[in-house]
């Protein structure tokens, strides 16, 4: 599992390679923790190459997203793969988040 | 239930209605029957009545014809005589004389001279009479006598011919009726000269009437010309004398009276019915000749009917006595009628509540087949067949926790009071099976509560089995029953300790057996109502013919199917003597072609996840999933053992997270089981996936998950293991 952050003024861009399970999830925690600073910006979460996501990764998203509710930030789902977007409709997440 | 003695009421109402209809009916018949004799035989009573009247009748006026004869002859012969003697007056005497002497009946004679035809005798009339033995002479050509002016002097000169006077009393005679004959005597020159008569008394008339009573209380009256009654008789005895007026005034009956007198003017013959005394009379008639006279008999109707009253009392009695047995044979009936029908009632509620009995015990046992259409392991089929409306045979199944628990048993004795045991029984295997999977232990359990309460002597033969899907093990404990077949690859019967029957006695100690059942094996249960069925020449069915049908390769419905024809093509047309029961188990289990297994264990340690994608892959590649399914799955799974990880084990502590996959031709099976502490995924509370960004919890989400992906998600703890049963439909 790879987590890429570009910065580019306000939005940060972060892109997901690979498998997003219980131990990777937990690998990429500190990363996701970091990116709540920019959460009162844009953070755009690039899922083109998110391969699978499960619970522990989506606690991740939320996560990220109260602290963006919270700082009036934004975060934006792009790119996201059938069988990722049927996990999230199948959470609920699918609301939560704003999905391009 | 209410309805039903109104029923009987308007039954009762309806019969007791008929009953009367035909007593009815029988009285008028009877009745009709009786009035028509009695017209008949009033009829015929009447018409020999006129005939006894009429012969007596005619005897009456020959009797008189015969006395009145013998007087006319006697006049008419001394006629000529008498026209001779004209010339002679003195011998004129002796022809009066002669014609008493020479005719008895003949009480007196004159000849009586024409005035003034004799110059020397103006008035003559010599009279011959009899005073006693003698014959006495006298004269009637007396001032005092003037006989030219009597009727019978008259009368013949008028008519010049013979005449018969009036009756009258012959007042010198000594009151005796008399009657005359006179005929009137011409002289050569054809000259009326004289008239010649003969007395003739009339007693003899009332001994004639009166000894002539055909009836007791008949009589009979000779009625002259002029109407002056000659006999009749009273109940003082014979009336010599009455007027007709008189007559008149003793017949209150006006009416009938001037019929009759107009009948007899007529000079008829007949009879006309007159009121007498206040009795109605039968008055038959007839005209005398000659004399011009009537004879008349009055009869009384009630004696010419009096045999008739007499018999008629004697039928009404007849007829009393015949309705009255009519009706106590009605009676009888109609009680009997309503008896049958009061027991045909009870019987048709019987047989109604035997038929809700029936129904009810047909629910208490499964009776949907296939009982298990989800499952590809186990096929099962059963059957049982009352030889009574209800039985007391029973079978009974059902699958927890991956074991089948099953029973089949048989009530000693048949319909209801074996019935009701087997309810007891069914429900009993029930409650203490739901907790106990040892069969042993079902049925010491069942022996003992049946034991207890058995004050009826009832004992069930019981077969009761718990088989572990998963591996085929089956535990088995007979109690009495007939061991079951095992179609394996041939077949065998399983072997099986007797064991006394439950319910013979309490705490008695049951043998638990096992064996394992190959995939595909069938085991194959029964009440001894299967091979003992008997034909119409009293053979069994016999096991060695079971057998032989079990030899055949069907599955559970095709064996049971195949059973039953056999059992009835054997039976023929013999009435079933006893419940039959079948419980045809196919134990199929994972080795049809399309079943198999993979295993997986696992360390709880989070970093083993990733194994789990691997694990996927190869079912998703055996099953040529898409990978949509595959990551659905991959995904159920590792939020599964990711909980058992976190949550199932301490902290630190080592374990195993054992995974077992079962791929069958449409469904996944995945068996996730460890042994840390008591953990249920599946009790967690639902997440709420519609609450908002500031509310939604940051657990939950797996088993929300695994129970969104997979068909069906079981918790269980056995043996100290948590068992998470997940299987997903493809």
């Amino acid at each position: 599992m790879e987590v890429k952050i570009q910065k580019e003024g306000k939005e940060v861009l972060v892109s997901f390679i690979g498998r997003m399970d219980t131990p990777a999830s937990q690998e990429i925690a500190p990363q996701i923790e970091s990116l709540k600073a920019d959460a009162a910006g844009t953070i755009i979460l690039d899922c083109k190459e998110l391969s699978y996501i499960s619970s522990s990764g989506l606690r991740l998203f939320l996560t990220l997203r109260k602290a963006a509710a919270e700082k009036g930030g934004k975060i934006i789902v792009r790119s996201i793969g059938d069988e990722i977007r049927n996990v999230f409709i199948m959470t609920g997440f699918f609301n939560l988040f704003e999905i391009e | 239930m209410k309805s039903k003695p109104a029923k009987t009421n308007t039954l009762v109402r309806k019969s007791t209605t008929a009953g009367l209809m035909l007593i009815v009916v029988a009285a008028l018949t009877l009745e009709a029957i009786s009035l028509l004799q009695n017209y008949f035989s009033r009829k015929g009573l009447m018409e020999e009545a006129q005939l006894r009247a009429e012969s007596l009748l005619e005897t009456t006026r020959l009797q008189i014809a015969d006395a009145t004869h013998q007087a006319e002859s006697a006049v008419r012969n001394s006629i000529w005589i008498a026209r001779w003697c004209l010339d002679y007056p003195d011998s004129l005497p002796r022809i009066p004389s002669r014609i008493v002497e020479d005719n008895p009946s003949v009480m007196g004679s004159t000849i009586a001279l024409v005035p003034n035809y004799s110059r020397k005798r103006p008035l003559y009339s010599p009279y011959a009479c009899r005073e006693g033995d003698t014959l006495v002479m006298k004269s009637l050509a007396t001032p005092e006598y003037d006989y030219p002016s009597k009727e019978w002097f008259v009368k013949p000169l008028e008519l010049n011919e013979g005449y018969w006077s009036e009756p009258y009393l012959d007042v010198g005679g000594g009151n005796v009726l008399m009657t005359t004959y006179s005929v009137p005597i011409q002289d050569s020159k054809g000259k009326s000269a004289a008239v010649l008569t003969a007395d003739i008394s009339l007693a003899w008339l009332s001994e004639v009437t009166g000894s002539a009573m055909i009836y007791p209380h008949s009589y009979e009256l000779v009625v002259s010309r002029g109407g002056s009654t000659l006999v009749c008789p009273t109940t003082d005895g014979p009336l010599m004398w009455v007027n007709i007026e008189d007559l008149k005034e003793m017949v209150k009956d006006t009416e009938g009276f001037e019929k009759i007198a107009r009948a007899v003017n007529a000079g008829e013959s007949g009879n006309f019915p007159l009121k007498l005394d206040g009795k109605i009379n039968q008055v038959f008639f007839s005209p005398v000749d000659l004399t011009g006279w009537t004879a008349a008999i009055a009869i009384p109707e009630d004696e010419i009917y009096r045999d008739i009253r007499r018999v008629q009392w004697l039928e009404r009695l007849l007829q009393l006595l015949g309705l009255c047995i009519l009706l106590l044979i009605l009676r009888t009936t109609a009680k009997n009628q309503m008896k049958y029908q009061k027991m045909n009632e009870k019987k048709e509620l019987m047989e109604n509540e035997l038929k809700i009995g029936r129904n009810i015990q047909m629910a208490m046992i499964p009776n949907i087949f296939p009982p298990f259409p989800e499952r590809q392991d186990i096929d099962l089929s059963a059957c049982l067949i009352p030889a009574k409306e209800v039985g007391g045979d029973l079978y009974d199944f059902y699958i927890r926790d991956e074991k089948l628990f099953f029973c089949i048993g048989d009530v000693s004795g048949k319909g209801v009071p074996a019935s009701l045991v087997m309810a007891v029984t069914r429900s009993l295997f029930r409650t203490v099976s739901a907790h106990e999977k040892s069969p042993q232990r079902i049925v010491t359990a069942m022996n003992d509560s049946m034991s207890d309460m058995n004050e009826s002597n009832m004992f069930v033969t019981f077969f009761c089995g718990c088989l572990d899907l998963t591996t085929g093990h089956l535990r088995y404990c007979n109690a009495g029953h007939n061991p079951p077949f095992v179609v394996s690859d041939k077949v065998r019967t399983l072997k099986v300790l007797p064991n006394l029957p439950m319910g013979v006695m309490p705490k008695m100690s049951f043998k638990e057996q096992e064996t394992d059942l190959k995939y595909d094996d069938t085991l194959f249960l029964f009440t001894d109502g299967l091979n003992e069925a008997e034909n119409a020449a009293f053979e069994q069915f016999s096991e060695q013919r079971l057998e032989e049908i079990l030899n055949e390769r069907r599955d559970a419905q095709g064996h049971l199917d195949a059973m039953k024809q056999a059992v009835a093509d054997f039976v023929g047309g013999a009435p079933q003597s006893d419940d039959l029961t079948m419980l045809v188990i196919h134990y199929m289990n994972n080795t049809t072609p399309s079943s198999s297994e993979r295993h997986l264990i696992l360390h709880n340690d989070i970093q083993q996840i990733p194994q789990l994608a691997d694990f996927v892959e190869t079912i998703a590649t055996e099953k040529n999933l898409d990978q949509g399914m595959a990551m659905s799955l991959n995904l159920a799974l590792e939020e599964a053992v990711t909980n058992v990880i976190q949550y199932a084990y301490p902290e630190g502590s080592d374990g195993l997270v054992d995974i077992e996959a079962i791929i069958r031709d449409k469904q996944l099976e995945f068996r996730i089981s460890d042994s840390g502490k008591a953990f249920d995924p599946t009790a967690k509370a639902e997440v709420d996936i519609t609450m908002g960004v500031e509310d939604r919890p940051i657990g939950g989400l797996g088993i929300h998950l695994v129970k969104h992906i997979m068909d069906s998600v079981k918790y269980r703890r056995e043996d100290g293991k948590n068992i998470l049963t997940m299987i997903k439909n493809l």
